[in-house]
């Protein structure tokens, strides 16, 4: 009986220890590889926490210890649910073909959208459609997002950062002309 | 032979609640403040560059995490000091810590 007791211990000291500690998790390779590969590792399934600008953070709490990273796309691009834009600027209305002046209505029509609106920062964002060279697109994007960072920071709003993408981030299709049109704008971002 | 088998079991028990410690489920907080994380509360927190990360102090877990916009970029908002705290991010855990 001692005896029983003692091995029944030892059992669960050294069999239950390793299962429990210690998971294996086999990764099957894609099929063109035809290895299988083990590796030593725990399980650590996350959730995900939005934030209060809607994007996703992957969190797990792990008893005593909590971690949390933003979920990006293997781009660097964030993955949100909503997003804090809080005006697109249609740059077909506000700038003439290759311009970036603004002018005296469209200066104060942008000036009230900046006096109504509640945000504690801004950063503005220029973006143009596909056509004309790159390195012509990203210097127009953002001499147009500069102009109305200056009407913004005239009516009293904090802009923490003006960028021009070019064509870079584009909304839709460069294929047909109304995405081009989505595509030529300037976005607002409110920062609360 | 009595004193060998209860060192043998404190052994064994004591390995069981180390490893116990292995909490299967990493997507719920347990205790008295249980919930689930997506509920989390969080403030800002500034750092030396003076850009905005997410900050939360869950009781006895705590949580920090890049503040960045749509396109990946940092936010600095400007909205504390570099190196200061602000927000609500004490106020998801009835569970208070000393600091």
């Amino acid at each position: 009986m001692a005896d029983s007791i003692t091995r029944r211990a030892r059992a669960v000291f050294f069999g239950g220890g390793a299962a429990v500690c210690l998971a294996v998790v086999s990764l099957t390779q894609p099929s063109f590889a035809q290895t299988q590969r083990t590796v030593l590792g725990q399980e650590y399934i996350p959730t995900v926490w939005v934030d209060p600008d809607g994007c996703e953070h992957w969190v797990m709490d792990d008893g005593t210890e909590g971690y949390m990273t933003p979920h990006v796309s293997r781009q660097g691009i964030p993955v949100c649910r909503r997003g804090n834009v809080c005006g697109v600027m249609n740059s077909d209305q506000f700038f003439a073909t290759g311009r970036y002046g603004i002018n005296s209505a469209n200066r104060q029509k942008l000036a009230q959208f900046f006096s109504d609106a509640t945000a504690s920062a801004y950063i503005i964002t220029g973006h143009t459609d596909s056509r004309a060279s790159d390195s012509y697109n990203m210097r127009l994007s953002y001499n147009r997002a500069n102009e109305v960072a200056k009407v913004g920071r005239s009516a009293g709003a904090r802009v923490i950062d003006v960028r021009g993408y070019g064509e870079r981030m584009p909304r839709a299709s460069n294929a047909t002309s109304s995405g081009m049109a989505q595509n030529r704008r300037v976005e607002i971002i409110c920062i609360r | 032979m009595k004193f060998f088998k209860t060192i043998l079991l404190i052994g064994a028990v004591a390995a069981i609640s180390a490893c116990s410690d292995n909490k299967v489920d990493k997507t719920v907080d347990r205790g008295f403040d249980a919930k689930h994380l997506s509920t989390l509360k969080a403030g800002i927190w500034v750092d030396p560059n003076g850009c905005d990360h997410w900050i939360i102090d869950d009781g006895v877990e705590g949580y920090l995490s890049q503040r960045l916009d749509k396109y990946g970029k940092p936010v600095c908002s400007g909205t504390a000091p570099p190196g200061v705290a602000t927000g609500p991010f004490k106020e998801g855990s009835g569970f208070k810590d000393q600091i």
